[in-house]
This record gives structure tokens, C-alpha cells and sequence, in this order.
């Protein structure tokens, strides 16, 4: 899968008032800048997500920041407090300008 | 005069079994993690208290440490809560990400994996409204690091 690609897995219905789990992976190689690359010698340039926004219905839930410590294709889950049907956003970007979004409804029954 | 040497001795004794460790635990953990805790928490290590109220889950051995499964956990409401840190004591950059948490959250959680260079302690700090602090630590074994 192509850098930026993600995975967003949410429950399709919830119950109003669920708990749910939100969950995400998303492809990248998250370098962090300070390995050397073992034929060269060089160091290999940092390439990895710096944040990472979840919203539902546009409101913030959770703004996550982050460095080349989080592993490659980095997964990340939370939980969100469902009270109505709606769309699940996270929009992330890396240190080189990548800009990505990736949305998933939930219906409350 | 035997005596009073004795007495001296064992001042001496106890006074460097007091104070030694401490001085070399002092100079030993003005770490990069204490350096990076100061820096993007505003306190120091030693002012954040463990409490069994943050529940960090994290392998006791790892397989590789280029992917270590970390997740934390609490029941503090998360109303009171401002934010998740995880730090890694070893690593080259002991800060790893932290999480913002808001009500509609509906509970304290947060799931991820990390790279760990080496075996170290993981700790989870919980930032509370009221400006506080609360963290959870426990070792993890690697046996292959992920940092290099």
C-alpha cells in the first residue's frame, strides 16, 4: 500500500451512549531520523506522522502527537462515546507536508 | 580513643550508605528522559507520583522491539483528564506520542505500538485538569531492538 494509505475500523451500529473502540492503521514508514542506512553509512532522513486528528461530526475527540518512536504502519485505537449517529474523520499528517483523511460511519439503533 | 574512632567509622559508614546511591541515582537519571519530561511536561520525573489508578499493559518480553505493543488504561473519569504521555527510559528519544483526550471519548483509553531500542522501562504519564500528574512503569525485555 501507497505512504498515507489507512485503515479505520468502527462498529457499524452502536447503541446511543455506547462506549466504542476506534481503531486505525495507518501505512508509513515512520523513520525517525536516526538510523544509518548499514551499506552507506548515511543517516536516513526522518519520515514520520507527526499528529493525528479523530473527529465525529467534526467535533474534536482526540489529537494525538507523535514521533518516530511509534512503529512502521503505525496502529492507534481510542474510544469514543457514541450519543448519535455519524461520521468518524481522522485526518493525519507526516513531516514532509503528506496530508491525509479517512472516514467511517456510525449508526446509533 | 578506640572508641571514638569506631563511633566516627560508623557515622562515616552509614552516612555514604545513605547518601551514596542517591548521588549516583541523581547523576545517572539527569537523563535524556528527565531532560525530555522537563521539556514537554513542565515538571520533573521525581514530581510525578505512580499510581495503581493508570493501568499500563505492555509485554514483560518483547519479540521485537521494533513493534511493542503498549495500551493504558484507567477509570478516572475522563472528564478529568487532559492527556496520555508515553515515554520509553532508553531510546534514543524517550518522548513517543501523546494523546489529547476529550469527554466525548467516554472513557481513558489508548492503544498503539512503539519501537524500543533496548530493554528499558515504559512509562504512561496521565496529565489530569487540575494540573497534575499520575504515571504507571513497567519494564519490557527486548531481546531485538527496533531503534537502529
Amino acid at each position: 500500500m501507497a505512504v498515507g494509505a489507512g485503515i479505520l475500523r468502527v462498529p457499524k451500529e452502536a447503541k446511543k451512549g455506547e462506549i466504542v473502540k476506534v481503531q486505525m492503521v495507518i501505512t508509513h514508514p515512520m523513520e525517525p531520523g536516526t538510523r544509518k542506512d548499514p551499506q552507506t553509512g548515511q543517516l536516513i532522513p526522518a519520515y514520520h506522522l507527526t499528529k493525528l486528528e479523530v473527529f465525529f461530526n467534526d467535533k474534536t475527540v482526540s489529537v494525538i502527537d507523535m514521533g518516530g518512536g511509534v512503529s512502521a504502519n503505525p496502529f492507534i485505537g481510542l474510544t469514543l462515546k457514541v450519543e448519535e449517529s455519524g461520521i468518524v474523520k481522522i485526518s493525519y499528517e507526516d513531516n514532509k507536508g503528506g496530508k491525509w483523511e479517512k472516514t467511517a460511519e456510525i449508526k446509533v439503533v | 580513643m578506640d572508641r571514638r574512632r569506631f563511633l566516627v567509622l560508623s557515622v562515616l559508614g552509614v552516612a555514604s550508605l545513605t547518601f551514596v546511591p542517591g548521588l549516583m541515582r541523581t547523576s545517572l537519571a539527569a537523563s535524556k528522559l528527565e531532560e525530555d519530561i522537563q521539556k514537554r511536561l513542565g515538571v520533573s520525573l521525581s514530581q510525578i507520583k505512580e499510581s495503581a489508578d493508570v493501568k499500563l499493559q505492555a509485554p514483560t518480553i518483547a519479540e521485537s522491539g521494533a513493534n511493542v505493543p503498549v495500551s493504558v488504561e484507567s477509570d478516572i473519569p475522563v472528564e478529568k483528564v487532559d492527556s496520555i504521555w508515553i515515554f520509553v527510559d532508553n531510546n534514543p528519544s524517550p518522548w513517543i506520542t501523546d494523546v489529547k483526550l476529550t469527554p466525548m471519548n467516554g472513557k481513558v483509553y489508548f492503544a498503539t505500538r512503539i519501537k524500543m531500542g533496548q530493554t528499558s522501562n515504559v512509562r504512561a504519564i496521565l496529565k489530569l485538569k487540575d494540573g497534575s500528574y499520575l504515571m504507571a512503569t513497567k519494564e519490557v525485555k527486548v531481546t531485538v531492538g527496533g531503534c537502529g
